[in-house]
């Protein structure tokens, strides 16, 4: 595949999670995430060990669609009334398979997050391990690392 | 425009009767700034923890009552507390929460200091007038003076004659003896990583929510529904122990009347046979856990080992801003920052001679916990913000303490103990009271 090509695969598959992040349609966001993808928010800037250094967020699969779950309850009293959120994403750089099969993209990302009147907003890198599938791909691993991580931190509700 | 009189130590005492608090505890700036003079400014407060601190020069920024401070590690191995400013022209120095450095440079004129705060050098002294002393206390950074460290706690005070440490913690020392002798080498370490979360609520809501034991079955309601619903088992990162603890959250009326709540004086309390189910992971066929209780065994001996295993103490309050959870290697510390703005500053513990994966099963539940986008905490503090708001704005005078006020019962120790009761919060208020009416330290 040539470069634009696969550029322009992974800018849409982006933007594919980023809508469906917006839309509030979070069990399809989740279908986007390989059963044995792991989406990781480290707490640290630079953090290589989500295992002895405490993250954000460092969940598989299954723990994930707990927090999905969790989305859709009507108690959860952090989401009511529920946050609406513009997920944009920018500076895409792919790079092409590597001998694992995986495509590597980064990005550079602002989401605004607004619930209550209130205006919320967060920013930093994102970065994707990417199984293609199909005509598609599949997420092994989203790493986003907040501009602010290890400083203080708001509650963050809607995943980046 | 009509004068404001001075806040009295009457009005203070009328703010609290036996069962009910009045709003202006939470919501008025000026109950604050005396809760900062006479509460914060008076205790023993915990700043750092000595590993933290491990080479000389390593420094550690944090709050003590109104005053940003450097916890710091001089070159003789003392602990010093200073005060985050130059006494050139008082420009705040250190902009970082931690570091190493042998000397502490303030940008703006270049004047440096030594890790116990001592003016170093100064650029260009011969500008200086004879009269001007390098080691006149004026030209020091300046120091706290009561600094004083539990088995590795470091706490400070700005009180000038302050208790002895261990008399304000009480029987709090136990809890704190208890952590470090989980440790097979007897001795613990704070973890690096930890998060900071900002709610803008009252200090003392956080301490509140920490020994009330009937918010979890409304409050964490939907992680609760969404963990039971899961699959068990299913995640490969951590036997099954992020589910099990939102699960845990369930509480029913087995938990409302079977946890034991436990009121000490000073505003100290904590809580025994929560989560009693176990959060960890099912400990009974698990090797991590055989291989530590095996360590501990041949550290300790077999009964030793397993009382100090036994030891079943949830939230340990200790009054006025720190939660320590032996068992589960966590602490919380509560930070104010005005009537309205709390930080609160979540870590684990490393247990030395421990199994590595103690370690990342106490990092996992501190993110599973605690993180700002723990699907746990966040319900809670979004409830600490919701009850400023509902005190700020309303003027509605008294909130209701009044849950086990009749079946609680007092020892000759004057150590309270009870079930399905608001005590802790009774207890946290008659401490808050003492303290406030103390006109002199
Ligand atoms: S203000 Fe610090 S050296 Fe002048
Ligand atoms: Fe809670």
């Amino acid at each position: 595949m040539d470069d634009a090509t696969l550029q322009n695969k992974v800018e849409k598959f982006l933007f594919t999670e980023a809508r469906l992040l917006d839309s509030g349609d979070f069990s399809a966001w989740l279908e986007l995430y390989a059963p044995d993808g792991i989406y990781w928010m480290p707490s640290q800037p630079g953090q290589t060990d989500a295992k002895t250094v405490a993250s954000i967020i460092y969940e598989d699969h299954p723990i994930l669609s707990i927090r999905v779950q969790r989305l859709f309850e009507a108690r959860a009293l952090v989401l009511t009334p529920m946050p609406e959120t513009v997920h944009m994403l920018s500076n895409i750089e792919v790079e092409d398979a590597g001998e694992d099969g995986l495509v590597r993209a980064e990005a550079t990302f602002i989401c605004i997050q607004y619930q209550a009147n209130e205006q919320k907003i967060f920013s930093g890198r994102q970065r994707f391990d990417l199984l293609p599938e199909g005509d598609s791909f599949r997420i092994r691993l989203k790493r986003v690392d907040l501009l602010n991580a290890g400083g203080t931190l708001p509650l963050i509700t809607i995943p980046f | 425009m009509e004068q404001q009189e001075a806040i009295t130590v009457d009005d203070i005492r009328d703010l609290v009767r036996p069962h009910q608090v009045h709003r202006r505890a939470y919501a008025d700036p000026e109950v604050f700034q005396l809760e900062m003079e006479r509460i914060f400014g008076r205790m023993w407060i915990y700043l750092a923890h000595e590993s933290q601190l491990r080479k000389p020069g390593a420094f550690f920024r944090t709050r003590l009552a109104g005053t940003e401070v450097l916890v710091t590690r001089h070159t003789d191995g003392e602990v010093y507390v200073l005060h985050n400013r130059c006494p050139h022209r008082g420009a705040r120095m250190c902009m970082v929460d931690r570091g190493n450095s042998r000397l502490l440079n303030c940008p703006y004129h270049a004047w440096s200091f030594r890790p116990d705060g001592t003016l170093s050098t100064v650029p260009h002294k011969q500008s200086y007038p004879e009269s001007f002393d390098m080691e006149a206390p004026e030209n020091q950074m300046q120091r706290v003076r009561n600094v004083e460290s539990y088995r590795g706690f470091i706490f400070a005070t700005l009180n000038e004659t302050p208790v002895p440490l261990t008399e304000q913690l009480g029987e709090m020392t136990d809890i704190i003896d208890n952590l470090l002798a989980r440790a097979p080498e007897g001795e613990v370490e704070i973890s690096e990583s930890y998060f900071t979360l900002e709610y803008k609520g009252n200090w003392k809501l956080h301490l509140e929510n920490a020994a009330d034991i009937f918010h979890p079955t409304f409050v964490h309601s939907s992680s609760v529904g969404a963990a039971k619903r899961a699959p068990q088992n299913a995640s490969r990162l951590d036997s099954d122990q992020t589910r099990t603890m939102l699960e845990a959250n369930g509480f029913g009326i087995d938990q409302w009347e079977g946890i034991r709540l436990n009121g000490l004086p000073n505003g100290h309390s904590y809580m025994s046979n929560f989560y009693s189910k176990g959060v960890l992971v099912d400990q009974t066929e698990d090797p991590v856990m055989t291989e530590y209780k095996k360590r501990m065994v041949a550290a300790y001996g077999e009964e030793k080992a397993a009382d100090i295993l036994s030891v079943d103490r949830f939230n340990n309050i200790i009054y006025p801003n720190m939660i320590l959870n032996a068992q589960h290697q966590q602490m919380r510390i509560t930070i104010p920052l005005a009537h309205d703005r709390t930080l609160i500053r979540v870590q684990c513990f490393r247990l030395k001679g421990a199994p590595d994966e103690m370690f990342e099963r106490a990092i996992r539940f501190l993110s599973t916990l605690a993180s700002p986008a723990s699907m746990i905490f966040s319900d809670d503090v979004e409830m600490l913000e919701r009850c400023q708001a509902g005190l700020d704005r309303d003027d509605t005078p008294w909130l209701d303490f009044s849950r086990g006020l009749d079946i609680d019962r007092t020892d000759e120790t004057g150590s309270v103990s009870g079930v399905a009761s608001e005590m802790p919060m009774r207890v946290q208020f008659k401490a808050w009271v003492e303290m406030m009416t103390q006109e002199v330290a």
